[in-house]
């Protein structure tokens, strides 16, 4: 399996092993109708993006330790194109995300909400980059 | 777009070349070797580029490296 399609399942299972719990947190906790710290919140997304942290640290260094040359070798041009495929569909879904929380949910949503979808936007483009570059990596990319 | 696929004659111009690796093709032509296997697979379409690139290094025609099939 190429480095780069592994280093993007790793981002994969990082995203989600760190955020669903979060969100699941999230959507359950009281609603709060203004910005104030929420230490709940506060502290589940410190521990979340430690956690988060920890499994792309372990896991880089685990490929550094069994493919130190897969890990040395320059994105080429293959690499280059899957990269501009996921992150062209990622910045429409970021964008859509972003157009939600920032101008249709303030209508009937405030505080912590909003900042929890903004949030939700950002993991969730980041999650769909990650996959269709699985996905291009393993079933092909003709673009 | 017109249906069809690119094929290549990647695999036997590389056995005709001395049992050439995917690795060695790619280091020649400056991809990875498992971009050299998705070329191989059909699974990717290189730049017109590393086509030449490829086709320079077996010594051919690019039309005796890649040809397109219409589906």
């Amino acid at each position: 399996m190429p480095y780069r399609e592994k280093s993007n399942l790793l981002a994969l299972a990082a995203m989600l092993v760190a955020y669903v719990p979060y969100f699941v947190v999230a959507a359950m906790a009281p609603v709060q109708t203004v910005v104030t710290p929420n230490l709940l919140l506060l502290t589940l997304f410190a521990a979340v993006s430690v956690v988060r942290l920890l499994i792309l640290g372990v896991g880089y260094l685990w490929f550094r330790i069994r493919t130190p040359d897969d890990v040395r070798e320059p994105a080429d041009e293959r690499d280059r194109a899957i990269t501009r495929r996921s992150t062209t569909v990622a910045y429409y879904v970021l964008m859509a995300g972003t157009l939600v929380a920032a101008a249709i949910m303030p209508v009937w949503f405030a505080g912590w909400t909003i900042v929890n979808a903004a949030l939700f936007a950002i993991v969730l483009a980041e999650i769909v980059r990650c996959l269709v570059a699985a996905v291009s990596y393993r079933r092909g990319w003709n673009g | 777009m017109a249906d069809g696929a690119i094929t290549n004659q990647i695999r036997t111009l590389r056995f005709l070349a001395g049992e050439m690796s995917q690795a060695e093709l790619g280091q020649k032509i400056g991809v990875t070797r498992q971009t050299i296997a998705a070329i191989e697979a059909g699974k990717y379409s290189p730049t017109l580029e590393a086509a030449f690139r490829i086709a320079e290094v077996f010594g051919k025609p690019l039309d005796e490296v890649f040809q397109w099939v219409r589906g």
